[in-house]
């Protein structure tokens, strides 16, 4: 029973009102409300399909390798094979070419002194110089969530699909980790500037059309 | 009426304008032939309104047209957004040293003009002390040079178009000329643009630039990779602006500007996928975006690492 039909009745006292209209306005209702497809512009635009990608297989990340080794340094056992290491915190003129500014760490708390080309763990547990990382995150472990999600550290690649990570090594010398002052590139042309050249150019143009 | 009938209306009135189009031009000897008028360009209807045999038509005489222009192959795509997809963009303001790598990182990806010279991004030196409180636009000074990047004292914001997701760009273009897509990017049809630059007086972040004269790009220094709507060379008089390396991240690649920045300070991903890199900062880092009293709503959020 429609509710609205008491009111229409009351509407017109005494009369009675016809009941022709009544499908008529049912099959407009179903026309206009339920099948609307007829009449709405379709939203799709025919010539700009939407797309939908492969559901993402977590593709294997890409570890950068680290930059070589200067080899004026490396490996280490080419100079000290047969030297006993002297566990003493001292300048080493021979090393002149190394600035170390990491926090207050020394040679012997990175470097295995009995295997000098490899690192140690605060456990004195051996740690292979292309797996660096394991020693870095003894003392900076916060920085793992981040650079695990992508956030700390330079990601390359597909933000979907293979992604390629860097090693602490890759962006920070462990000898010295604060990042190096970079020239920048040039400054833009101000405004002021551009308006001169462009001016100058619409002349060139002007006299090249006459 | 029906869409192909009104479709079909639409083309044979375009077809009836050309036709007539080119006999006025041929009674009138199109004097200056150093600037041809391209015809079938000036008829091209809204990229959104194109068919898809439109849409091909349009993007081969692109490629010819910029091909003939540059002595190489140029190919021009118009790949669409993907569904689930909302882009979103982080930026590092603790890392970004001011080095200026990615604005000549964008400009040789996304064809700017090199004479007279367009930036899409836009790096602001500040004083440290002008951004404890507030940022303020005129506190930041965008023509530093300097021996070394950082300076004493100094940091540094990178600005570029902010992608609102309530964009006022938009709603000032009279023309539809540039509008949001579904993937969040807001885009220019430049066939459609016809300079009038309201956009750049309605955008709150300077992000818009327009070409006062012929774009100047060398042919060997041309990315000959282009989406319509993104980095395709751009003509006299219209306006220009980042569109999230379009041609790049619509194939599932960062922006030019990620892959060149020296410190890792900028980040790119999803923003409807819990697991991508532009959600993790947003839950974990502490983020602001610009001029957020504006409400333009900004997908571009500057965070500290």
């Amino acid at each position: 029973m429609d509710p609205r039909r008491p009111e229409l009745k009351s509407a017109v006292p005494g009369g009675r009102r016809p009941l022709w209209p009544l499908p008529v306005i049912a099959f407009l209702a179903v026309a206009l409300l339920g099948a609307d497809s007829w009449w709405r512009p379709s939203n799709s635009d025919e010539g700009y399909p939407s797309r939908t990608l492969q559901p993402e297989v977590e593709p294997e990340p890409v570890l950068l390798p680290p930059p070589p080794i200067d080899d004026e340094y490396f490996p280490c056992s080419d100079c000290h094979e047969d030297q006993l290491a002297d566990p003493e915190r001292r300048e080493l003129d021979e090393h002149d070419g190394i600035e170390l500014a990491h926090g207050d760490l020394w040679c012997l708390d990175c470097h295995q002194s009995d295997q000098r080309d490899l690192l140690h763990l605060s456990d004195a547990s051996p740690v292979q110089m292309e797996e660096s990382w394991r020693l870095c995150t003894r003392c900076h472990a916060k920085k793992i969530p981040d650079w695990r999600a992508g956030v700390h550290g330079k990601r390359t690649g597909y933000w979907r699909g293979p992604k390629e990570y860097r090693t602490c090594v890759v962006c920070h010398d462990p000898h010295s980790p604060l990042f190096k002052p970079l020239e920048p590139m040039p400054p833009p042309v101000s405004a002021g500037e551009l308006r001169v050249s462009n001016r100058a150019k619409e002349e060139e143009v002007r006299h090249a059309e006459e | 009426m029906p869409k192909s009938e009104r479709k079909a209306r639409s083309t044979s009135r375009r077809q009836f304008l050309k036709a007539t189009g080119a006999g006025v031009g041929a009674l009138a000897g199109l004097p200056g032939a150093a600037k041809a008028f391209d015809l079938e360009a000036y008829f091209q209807a809204h990229f959104r309104e194109l068919s898809q045999d439109e849409l091909q038509d349009v993007l081969r005489r692109l490629e010819r047209k910029y091909s003939q222009k540059y002595g190489r192959p140029v190919t021009v795509d118009a790949i669409g957004p993907i569904d689930g997809v909302l882009f979103g963009y982080g930026l590092d303001i603790s890392r970004c040293i001011g080095c200026r790598r990615c604005v000549y990182a964008c400009v040789a990806e996304n064809n700017q003009s090199r004479d007279p010279q367009i930036h899409w991004i836009r790096v602001l030196e500040f004083d440290h002390r002008d951004v404890i409180r507030r940022i303020d636009f005129e506190d930041g000074d965008p023509f530093y040079d300097r021996e070394e990047v950082p300076a004493e004292g100094k940091v540094y914001l990178p600005v570029a178009c902010q992608q609102c997701e309530n964009p006022e760009c938009v709603k000032a273009c009279p023309t539809t000329a540039t509008w949001m897509e579904p993937d969040g990017i807001v885009v220019i049809d430049y066939n459609w643009c016809i300079g009038c630059r309201y956009c750049m007086a309605a955008c709150p972040y300077g992000a818009r630039h327009f070409n006062w004269t012929e774009p100047e790009i060398p042919a060997d220094e041309l990315n000959p990779n282009t989406h319509y709507l993104g980095n395709v060379p751009r003509q006299d008089g219209v306006v220009e602006k980042c569109s999230f390396c379009i041609q790049r991240t619509r194939n599932g690649r960062y922006p030019a500007c990620v892959e060149a920045c020296p410190v890792g300070a900028r980040k790119f991903g999803n923003l409807l996928d819990p697991d991508s890199e532009i959600r993790y900062l947003m839950e974990h880092k502490r983020t602001f975006v610009l001029k957020a009293e504006l409400d333009t709503k900004p997908k571009f959020f500057y965070f500290y690492g």
